[in-house]
C-alpha cells in the first residue's frame, strides 16, 4: 500500500465561549504527539486574533495567506516547507499561523483553507486545528473534515452553560458519528457555584475527558512559550493533557519513553 | 384615559375606508374628520379641533405639506403614514413637524402604541449610537453594557435601548432573565413593515427607560438576520432611545462592522486574561484607523484590571499606545452570583469599585452626548 496515500487524523479543538483553553490545549497536544515521536502539523484558524504564533512565541513570515496563495497559483507545489517549525529540547512539530495582518483573515477563502489541509493530511500523522468559538462557514467546513472534533468547555457561570448547551445541541445537529465528538471539560476545580452533575444533566452527554484547573502553570507556560508537557515540571494538568493525548492515540500514556537525545524516533523527527 | 379626537387625510379612497375603519375599532380615540384632499383638510379641519392628524406622506410634496398642517394646527400631533419608512425621510418629518411614522395599514394596537409614545415624551431626534466591540469574546462586555444601560439611564433620566447582536451566542436575554416573546429575529423579518413606533413593542421594558431587544435563541437563526435589516433596525432605534448600546458577536465580520459604522462611538472590549490581550485590541486598532476620524470614535476598554487604579490604567494606555477610557475590575464572583440567580449585579454594593466604575464611564458618556448637541 502507498504510505503517501493514508490520510492522517484531524483533530480540532472548538467551542462556543472563547477563553476555555483552545489554543493551550491544542498546542499541548501538538507537542505531546511529536514527543511521542509522531509527525504533527499545528494549524491557527482563528484568523483573526489567533494567539498560537504568540503562545509558542515563534517568528515567522509564513501563515496561512502563504499557503493558499501557493495552492492557487501552483497546486502541485509542495506546502511542508512554507510551515513554520516549533522545536523545543530536539522535540518539533509544524505549525500554520494565523495571517500577518488582520485584513487577510477576511479575504481568505474558507474553500481554499480546507483545500490545504485535505492536501496536508496525507503528509502529517496528526493535523491538530485551532478554530473561533462560532458556527461560521470555516468551522463547520473543518468540523466536516475532521476526524475526531474536541468540544472545550468550562463551568463557570449560568450563560457559558447555556452556550455549552447550544454549541452540543447544534453539533449534534449536524449529525456526525457519536465517537467524532468528544466533549472535554477543562478547568474543571475553578470557582463556581455550579455543581459538574447538573452541567452533565444540561449536556445530556457525559465529559469524555476532564482537565483540573491550573492557571498558574498555563500562565507561566504562555509567558515562557514553552508547552506544558514539554516543560520539565510535571503537574496534574500535563498528566491529564498526556492521558488525553493518549486516548488520540489508542496506545496509553508513554511514561517511560527512552532519553530523548537517544531515541530512535527523534533521528527521524529531531 | 385621555380621549383623542382623529382627523384622518387619506389620498387613497379605499385606504380611506380601511384605515377610518381601524381607527373606529381603536379604544380612546375617534374619528373627528376625514379627507382625501389635503387642502379641504387645511380649510376646513380646524372646526373639528382634532388633537392628532394621520397624514398621508406617500407623495412628492409632503414635507411641504407637512410644514403647512403643523403652521395651522400647532396644537395638534401629526403621524405620518406611508407605504414604508425611510430612514432618510424621517429626519425630515420629524423637522417639519411630525412627531412618528406608521406604516399603512396600520393596526389598532399601532395606533395606540404611537399615541402613548409621543404623549410620554417628544420624539427622539438626537441618540448616541454605542457598539461595544470585542476582538476575541469572553470579554465581560455583556455585563457592561447591561450594567451602563441602567447607570446611564438613572443618572441622565434618558431612555435606553440595548441591540443584542451578538447572533448566535447572545446572553442579554440570560443575563436579565428574561424570556423574550420577540427576538431580533422577528423584527429583522419584519422590518419592511416597521416603523420606529411598531418596533418599540418588539424590544422587552426592564426597568423605567431601559429595554432590551433580545439576540436570537440559536445559532442557524444567524442568517434570518440580514446586514440591511440590522441597518434598519439600528436607524429606527435611534428614533427611539436616547441612548442605543448595541452587542455584537466577536471579532470583525458583517454585523460588528455595520453596527461600529453606524455609531458614534465604538469600544473595543476586552478581559486581561495574562494572554496577548493587548497585542489584540492594537491588531484591531490597525483596522479602525481606516476612519479619518477614528481618535473621537474609537476607544477601549478594559475588564477584569487588578489592581484597578488610575496608575494601572495610564499603564494599559502605555502599553497599547492608544488612551484607556475605562477600566473594569475583576467582578467574576460578584456577577456570576447575581447571574447565576437571574437578576443584575447592579443591585449590589453601590460603593463598590465595579459600581463606581460603571457609574464613572457613564458619566462621561452622558457628557459626550452633551457636548454633541452643544455643537449644534
Amino acid at each position: 500500500m502507498n504510505e503517501s496515500q493514508i490520510d492522517g487524523a484531524i483533530i480540532t479543538f472548538f467551542s462556543t465561549s472563547s477563553a476555555v483553553g483552545k489554543t493551550l490545549i491544542g498546542i499541548n497536544m501538538a507537542s505531546e504527539l511529536a514527543r511521542e515521536g509522531y509527525s504533527v502539523c499545528l494549524a491557527d484558524f482563528d484568523l483573526q486574533f489567533g494567539d498560537v504564533k504568540n503562545y509558542l512565541q515563534l517568528n515567522t513570515d509564513y501563515s496561512i495567506t502563504t499557503l493558499c496563495d501557493t495552492m492557487k497559483t501552483n497546486s502541485s507545489h509542495p506546502l511542508t516547507p512554507l510551515l513554520a517549525t516549533y522545536t523545543y529540547n530536539n522535540i518539533s512539530f509544524q505549525v500554520i499561523p494565523a495571517p500577518q495582518k488582520l485584513e487577510e483573515a477576511y479575504t481568505l477563502e474558507p474553500d481554499s483553507i480546507i483545500d490545504v489541509i485535505k492536501k496536508l493530511r496525507s503528509q502529517y500523522d496528526y493535523i491538530i486545528i485551532d478554530t473561533t468559538s462560532m458556527f461560521s462557514v470555516l468551522n463547520l467546513a473543518l468540523l466536516d473534515i475532521s476526524t475526531i472534533v474536541t468540544f472545550l468547555g468550562i463551568v463557570d457561570f449560568i450563560p457559558t452553560i447555556k452556550n455549552m448547551k447550544i454549541g452540543n445541541d447544534t453539533l449534534n445537529t449536524l449529525n456526525y458519528d457519536a465517537n467524532k465528538i468528544r466533549l472535554v471539560l477543562n478547568r474543571s476545580d475553578a470557582k463556581t457555584r455550579i455543581d459538574l452533575q447538573d452541567v452533565v444533566r444540561i449536556l445530556g452527554d457525559n465529559f469524555y475527558h476532564i482537565l483540573p484547573n491550573d492557571f498558574e502553570s498555563a500562565r507561566q507556560s504562555i509567558a515562557t512559550g514553552i508547552p506544558l508537557v514539554l516543560s520539565d515540571q510535571k503537574s496534574d494538568l500535563t498528566r491529564a493533557l498526556q492521558s488525553l493525548v493518549s486516548k488520540y492515540t489508542n496506545k496509553g500514556y508513554m511514561s517511560t519513553y527512552k532519553d530523548k537525545s537517544s531515541s530512535w524516533i527523534s533521528k527521524f523527527f529531531g | 384615559m385621555m380621549m383623542h379626537n382623529i382627523m384622518l387625510v387619506e389620498g387613497n379612497r379605499l385606504m380611506l375606508e380601511q384605515l377610518s375603519n381601524i381607527i373606529n375599532n381603536t379604544e380612546n380615540v375617534k374619528l373627528v374628520a376625514r379627507y382625501q384632499d389635503a387642502n379641504e383638510a387645511l380649510g376646513q379641519g380646524i372646526v373639528f379641533t382634532p388633537s392628532v392628524i394621520l397624514l398621508d406622506a406617500d407623495h412628492q410634496d409632503s414635507i411641504r405639506v407637512l410644514e403647512e398642517f403643523s403652521r395651522v394646527f400647532p396644537n395638534a400631533a401629526i403621524i405620518c403614514t406611508g407605504e414604508k419608512w425611510h430612514a432618510e425621510s424621517s429626519s425630515l418629518y420629524v423637522n417639519a413637524g411630525a412627531k412618528c411614522f406608521l406604516v399603512k395599514p396600520f393596526s389598532s394596537d399601532d395606533l395606540t402604541e404611537a399615541i402613548a409614545s409621543f404623549s410620554n415624551s417628544t420624539f427622539n431626534t438626537t441618540s448616541k449610537v454605542i457598539t461595544f466591540f470585542s476582538p476575541k469574546g469572553k470579554s465581560g462586555k455583556t455585563t457592561l453594557i447591561a450594567n451602563l444601560a441602567m447607570a446611564i439611564a438613572r443618572r441622565s433620566n434618558s431612555t435606553v435601548g440595548i441591540i443584542d447582536a451578538d447572533l448566535q451566542f447572545g446572553d442579554m436575554a440570560l443575563f436579565f432573565n428574561l424570556t423574550p416573546k420577540s427576538t431580533i429575529v422577528e423584527a429583522a423579518r419584519d422590518t419592511d413593515f416597521l416603523s420606529p413606533v411598531s418596533l418599540n413593542s418588539y424590544y422587552v421594558p426592564l426597568v423605567k427607560n431601559v429595554s432590551v431587544l433580545c439576540g436570537t435563541k440559536e445559532p442557524s437563526l444567524i442568517d434570518r438576520v440580514s446586514i440591511p435589516a440590522l441597518e434598519s433596525l439600528i436607524n429606527m432605534s435611534k428614533n427611539l432611545f436616547q441612548y442605543l448600546l448595541i452587542d455584537v458577536p466577536a471579532g470583525f465580520n458583517p454585523t460588528s462592522i455595520a453596527a461600529a459604522e453606524m455609531s458614534d462611538i465604538t469600544y473595543i472590549v476586552s478581559m486581561l486574561n495574562g494572554g496577548y490581550e493587548l497585542q489584540h485590541i492594537q491588531r484591531a486598532l490597525e483596522i479602525f484607523k481606516c476612519w479619518p476620524d477614528y481618535q473621537k470614535r474609537v476607544k477601549t476598554l478594559l475588564t477584569r484590571v487588578e489592581p484597578c487604579t488610575i496608575t494601572a490604567q495610564k499603564q494599559l494606555a502605555d502599553a497599547i499606545g492608544y488612551p484607556v477610557e475605562g477600566i473594569i475590575p475583576n467582578a467574576f464572583l460578584e456577577i456570576s452570583d447575581a447571574v447565576d440567580d437571574g437578576h443584575m449585579a447592579l443591585d449590589l454594593n453601590p460603593n463598590s469599585i465595579l459600581s463606581q466604575r460603571i457609574n464613572f464611564l457613564a458619566k462621561k458618556i452622558i457628557m459626550n452626548k452633551q457636548d454633541d448637541e452643544d455643537d449644534f
